[in-house]
């Protein structure tokens, strides 16, 4: 088993510290089948932890567009689902501050083929809208199109790509909210937008098929500067007040997050499950080490007959230990970095995830959770190491 | 057979899982083996084996606590609805608050054919009107969107699974309402007296609802009439009635289909119900996908555990086979220690699973349906099949994890394994 080339080598141990890493990274490959078993659980963990920490941030914390900062969202104050008169329009265009306002209407609408709706679409004011998107790219000719036909719709990339659909194409939905099928023409792809998934069309085209109802879903408007955004939405609000269509205005940001709030119980359900995974990747990493040690106690009591004291022994276990979970974790964050930065996550998730941003701090507790894995790891045995009396432990079989 | 080729391979791996746990009862009865000292051996090393049956456990309790909150889910709708009666919403809605139904076509309903009456002669027929109002958290976390539902007079009797548990029923032509118990704890203001404002009036509480474990847990209700002018509705959503009998059912429902005033269509109210899981869908796929995850990761755990233990006992194993026993008795041996290992973490995970589900009893969970954007409450539901489910999650473990282990016991070489040290 080499143990007297520990021996051997005592004399220039001390003096020359590359031999010390040189004992511990040899220890700690010994079992190279044990040493990779226990990279590979600690890296499956981490990678587990990084998923869940980056699914947790996404579901609560919306992702955010250039143009967030200048839009505010305009809803009913029953709720979203209830519809605004469309005669508030002209009302809101003389609020100072106000630079374009467009109907934005929830259309529900799925393919005849299809059980459930896979993409949003909304209705809205075709010359208006790339005024307040404006980080939706749309190639000149193609909005012009989208402008120029009532029945034209525009699609965002991941969904034109996931049905094949390419500009000039025609597509046909039933709408789940509004008692109409509609049949819309593919006037251009957009891309370069937060959320590159949505279908939007004509107000217009929408009212005529349902008779006119003189309703819109929601009003988006872009203000002129990130100032007047508090009085604007301030304005609003007060504009409605106490009329039959009370009204809700805030900024894009705040409206995010309160479809947020309405997740309810997931955040802690997964947050739960997030303390599992560490829990369950401590105990077992713990225990790996210990293992190891343990295996070795007669040669630490050797090392301790030697005259190394506690402390270096610590160090020795605590080096090991510290490396082996850095390893893994170097594995298991870097997997779950390079797979989420690289990878195609809206491919991946069939869509319910568009953006699945690994960030610095989330690589950053998973590192730290594995720093400290490495240390708690090694208490255990570097106890019952320093307990050991070397009789008892040059005695030990195992 | 499964057409699907990854089903297949699921298949395949399956039956040899089942081969081979087949393969260890009957070596277990055939050949003979130390039972008493595999056992004992858990016991010798138990600093490695606790930790990797609490591994185990936690795996266990993560999917049975996911597959439970699915499970749950479903039930809170699938669990909704009196088999005696149709639902009427408008053909192409897929919920009820998507769908409406006119007053012109509403006058129609009553006289369809087969309609139950009530003592009084009246049809059992509802015309109910819901909308989604956004109301504030107890815990003050913000909004969410709540479900209210107006009735008409035989909506109570129409929904037999609700009963009033505190309180009164709402007076009709009153602005009342009557919350359910579950929401009463998510909501603020939702108790007796209590008093909220939507669409710019306010609504009193005057009644607490149990609705036995169904989608109406996640309601609160009033009456229809005045519901139609506090957010100024012309329409209805949808209505319900009580057919007299299946046959009376069946004419009702290709008489809506036929009619051509009618552009609606009658359902059973319960497969209306039962068709509003999909919230339900990401969750169990998330359950599945962190199970499987995790296990690989318990593997890992559990082979490490074994294959020390293996070299750990090297003499021993040299011993045994000295005296006489056979390479798969070895084998068998050692398969049969990892299984009992992880049968203990996967007993230890159900327990886990149990005390988490005692302590969310009384504080149902919530969140948003992906179906009607309202607000539904509701419980995990731990199954004996689920139970049952994560303890076979936990024997994969135990004897994936423990199979190369095994196998390199049942191969060490007599003369040597008896000299090691």
């Amino acid at each position: 088993m080499g143990r007297g080339r520990f021996t051997s080598k005592r004399a220039n141990f001390q003096t020359d510290l590359m031999s010390i890493g040189s004992f511990i990274v040899k220890n700690a490959l010994r079992n190279k089948r044990r040493a990779t078993l226990s990279i590979l659980s600690v890296a499956v963990s981490l990678f587990l932890l990084v998923t869940l920490l980056v699914a947790l941030r996404e579901l609560t914390v919306p992702p955010e567009g250039e143009g967030a900062a200048l839009r505010v969202v305009v809803r009913s104050r029953i709720s979203i689902a209830n519809a605004l008169p469309a005669r508030q329009r002209p009302i809101i265009e003389r609020i100072p501050g106000v630079e374009a306002i467009s109907p934005f209407t929830w259309f529900g609408g799925k393919f005849k083929s299809e059980e459930a709706m896979s993409f949003a679409q909304f209705a809205v004011d075709p010359v208006e809208f790339p005024r307040i998107f404006v980080e939706s790219k749309v190639p000149v000719e193609q909005i012009k199109a989208f402008q120029a036909d009532r029945q034209a719709c525009i699609i965002g990339k991941i969904t034109a790509d996931k049905y094949k659909i390419k500009a000039g194409d025609r597509i046909m939905l039933s709408s789940t909210i509004y008692p109409t099928d509609l049949e819309f023409k593919v006037a251009g792809i957009y891309s370069g937008s937060i959320d590159d998934r949505n279908m939007f069309f004509h107000q217009k085209y929408l009212d005529e098929s349902i008779g006119d109802p003189g309703e819109v879903g929601t009003w988006w408007i872009k203000v002129r500067s990130a100032e007047d955004m508090p009085r604007v939405v301030a304005a609003i609000n007060r504009a409605f007040e106490n009329t039959s269509a009370e009204v809700r205005a805030e900024s894009e940001r705040a409206f995010q997050l309160s479809f947020i709030s309405m997740m309810g119980s997931i955040k802690l359900v997964v947050g739960l499950i997030s303390t599992a995974v560490v829990f369950a990747l401590m105990l077992v990493s713990a225990s790996t080490m210990s293992m190891a040690i343990r295996e070795r106690f007669r040669e630490l009591a050797i090392l301790k007959a030697l005259g190394f004291r506690r402390r270096e022994l610590f160090a020795f276990i605590l080096a090991e230990s510290f490396g082996l979970a850095m390893l893994g974790a170097l594995a298991g964050v870097g997997g779950a970095y390079s797979l989420f930065t690289f990878g195609d996550i809206a491919k991946m998730t069939n869509g319910i995830f568009i953006t699945f941003e690994v960030t610095h701090k989330i690589v950053g507790i998973g590192l730290l959770v594995a720093a400290g894995l490495g240390i708690i790891a090694s208490i255990g045995p570097s106890i019952s190491v320093a307990r050991m009396s070397v009789v008892n432990g040059l005695k030990t079989l195992d | 057979m499964p057409t699907n080729p990854f089903m297949f391979m699921v298949l395949l791996v399956k039956i040899a899982f089942g081969g081979l746990i087949g393969w260890l009862v009957y070596s277990a009865f055939t050949s003979p083996m130390p039972l008493p000292y595999y056992f004992k051996n858990i016991f010798v090393r138990w600093r490695a084996t606790l930790a990797t049956m609490l591994g185990v456990a936690l795996v266990v309790a993560v999917y049975v606590m996911l597959q439970a909150m699915a499970a749950g889910l479903e039930k809170a709708s699938a669990n909704t609805g009196d088999p005696r009666n149709l639902m009427i919403v408008r053909k192409g809605s897929t919920a009820e608050s998507s769908s409406q139904v006119t007053r012109e076509q509403f006058r129609l309903i009553p006289y369809l054919p087969g309609i139950a009456h009530d003592v009084k002669g009246r049809p059992l027929v509802s015309a109910d009107v819901v909308v989604l109002i956004s109301l504030p958290r107890k815990d003050g976390s913000g909004e969410a969107n709540v479900m209210l539902r107006g009735i008409s007079p035989s909506g109570m009797e129409l929904r037999p699974q609700v009963a009033l548990v505190e309180g009164r029923w709402f007076t009709p032509g009153k602005r009342e309402v009557v919350v359910s118990g579950r929401m009463a704890k998510r909501f603020a203001n939702f108790e007796i007296g209590g008093k909220f404002k939507t669409g710019g009036k306010e609504l009193t509480v005057v009644g607490v609802t149990d609705g036995g474990n169904s989608a109406f847990d996640s309601e609160i209700w009033m009456d229809g009439d005045e519901s139609r002018a506090l957010f100024d509705r012309e329409n209805y959503s949808s209505v319900l009635l009580r057919m007299e009998n299946a046959a009376a059912g069946r004419t009702i429902t290709e008489r809506v289909e036929a009619d051509k005033r009618l552009p609606l269509r009658a359902l059973p109210e319960m497969e209306y119900y039962s068709s509003q899981t999909m919230t339900a869908v990401p969750i169990r796929f998330l359950g599945n996908l962190l199970a499987t995850a995790m296990s690989i990761g318990a593997v890992f755990a559990a082979m490490n555990t074994m294959y020390a233990s293996v070299g750990a006992r090297t003499r021993e194993i040299g011993t045994l086979r000295a005296l006489g026993y056979r390479r798969r008795s070895i084998l068998a041996g050692f398969l049969l220690e990892g299984a009992f290992l992880s049968l203990a973490g996967g007993v230890l995970g159900c327990v886990i699973s149990l005390i988490l589900y005692a302590v969310f009893y009384h504080h149902p969970l919530g969140t948003m349906s992906f179906q009607t954007f309202s607000e539904i409450v509701f419980q995990f539901r731990i199954t004996p099949q689920l139970a049952l489910k994560g303890l076979g999650f936990s024997e994969v473990v135990g004897v994936v994890g423990s199979l190369f282990p095994a196998i390199r016991a049942s191969r060490l070489p007599v003369i040597a394994a008896l000299k090691s040290v």
